[in-house]
């Protein structure tokens, strides 16, 4: 699977890119919501894991943007964030309706065999 | 009273940021030992040892920060300090962790300084906290520039009231306002320092809180084009009358 992977720290990002290759999925990282805008265009991803936690602009900006483009409404978007997902209590219908959220996976209680699970039942759902 | 609730609060807001802070490295370790158990090998052990020692590292400071930070009319003795010496040291510390985020870590003095009036271990706790927060930041603040080399300055140099201490980097985001904004938001938002780092920034807070038990204080500044946080010192004006 093509999958963008957002995530602003430069060891957790070799990590879990190494990780999700060891898994079989071609991965593409950036650090920014810009950076995967432009990332988005170029190498059509299958899967977005997204940390909401940016610099600059938000994981809720990025998501506004990424879905106001008719071609990527349907890419699943999971988000991988250090923000509990208490966090987003008011918002929770926004982020699964609008913004498309699939799966809100807390970073520091998910292990990467979760993460790996997590991405298998996109990969089953896709085939 | 209303001082001590303040104060209170303060603290609070510093021991926030500082918890946030602190799950990073611990996540870091966390994963990269569950990857190392997937591939059955032992390629990231020197990683999260490096990752472990500075996470300790960083916890000292915060500490000394915070028992600064809990007693706020508490000041630190000041003695002469050599300024080079301190951010010798200071890189050393640094260094590891650096190399691991792909920045290069380079001490520019700007001449031959005299001994300046500084609290040694707070000096130099503050400017490691601080160059621990730009280490993490920089790679995400040049995301346009894929083929720039990250680097971080530790520089001194000369300014109308004293000598500049602090480090620089080329990220035009480290701006007077931003540290301001900050300094309203510690405790109270997640990510004070929005538009400079994807964490809590409890590095540049901490630094804060210790400059400040040294009657001075963390400031932004510019040099060479580079843009940085550095504080002034004064020089130790008995030696120069010798």
């Amino acid at each position: 699977m093509n999958v963008l992977l957002i995530e602003p720290d430069r060891l957790l990002v070799q990590t879990y890119a190494q990780a999700l290759e060891r898994d079989g999925h071609v991965v593409v990282v950036v650090g920014t919501a810009q950076a995967a805008i432009h990332a988005a265009d170029e190498r059509k991803p299958e899967l977005v894991i997204l940390e909401m936690q940016l610099v600059s602009h938000s994981g809720v900006e990025f998501l506004y943007e990424f879905r106001s483009y008719d071609d990527w409404q349907a890419i699943p978007v999971v988000v991988l964030s250090q923000v509990p997902p208490g966090e987003f209590i008011d918002s929770w219908g926004l982020l699964q309706g609008e913004l498309g959220v699939k799966k809100y996976l807390y970073k520091p209680r998910t292990k990467l065999e979760k993460l790996l699970r997590t991405i298998g039942e996109f990969e089953q759902v896709k085939a | 009273m209303q001082q001590a609730r303040e104060r209170g609060v303060a603290s609070e807001q510093l021991l926030l940021s500082i918890a946030e802070q602190l799950k990073m490295p611990l996540l870091q370790i966390a994963r990269r030992a569950e990857l190392s158990i997937l591939q059955d090998s032992t390629e990231g052990l020197k990683e999260m040892q490096t990752t472990a020692d500075m996470a300790i590292r960083l916890l000292d400071n915060y500490l000394f920060g915070t028992r600064l930070a809990l007693e706020s009319e508490y000041q630190l003795q000041m003695e002469p300090v050599s300024i080079s010496s301190i951010l010798y040291d200071t890189g050393q510390q640094l260094d590891a962790m650096a190399k691991l985020y792909g920045v290069e870590l380079r001490l520019n003095l700007g001449g031959k300084f005299g001994p300046v009036m500084a609290h040694r271990q707070g000096l130099q706790s503050a400017l490691v906290s601080l160059g621990y927060s730009l280490i993490e930041a920089l790679p995400s603040l040049h995301t346009n520039k894929a083929d720039t080399k990250l680097k971080l300055e530790l520089a001194a140099h000369r300014c109308r009231y004293g000598v500049v201490a602090g480090l620089y980097s080329e990220a035009e985001q480290l701006t007077a306002e931003a540290l301001r904004q900050g300094r309203k938001l510690n405790g109270r938002a997640r990510q004070p320092l929005a538009t400079l780092t994807h964490s809590s920034g409890a590095g540049v807070f901490v630094a804060d809180a210790i400059l400040q038990a040294m009657d001075a204080e963390l400031k932004v500044s510019r040099h060479h084009n580079l843009y940085g946080l550095g504080t002034i010192l004064h020089p130790n004006m008995q030696i120069q009358l010798v």
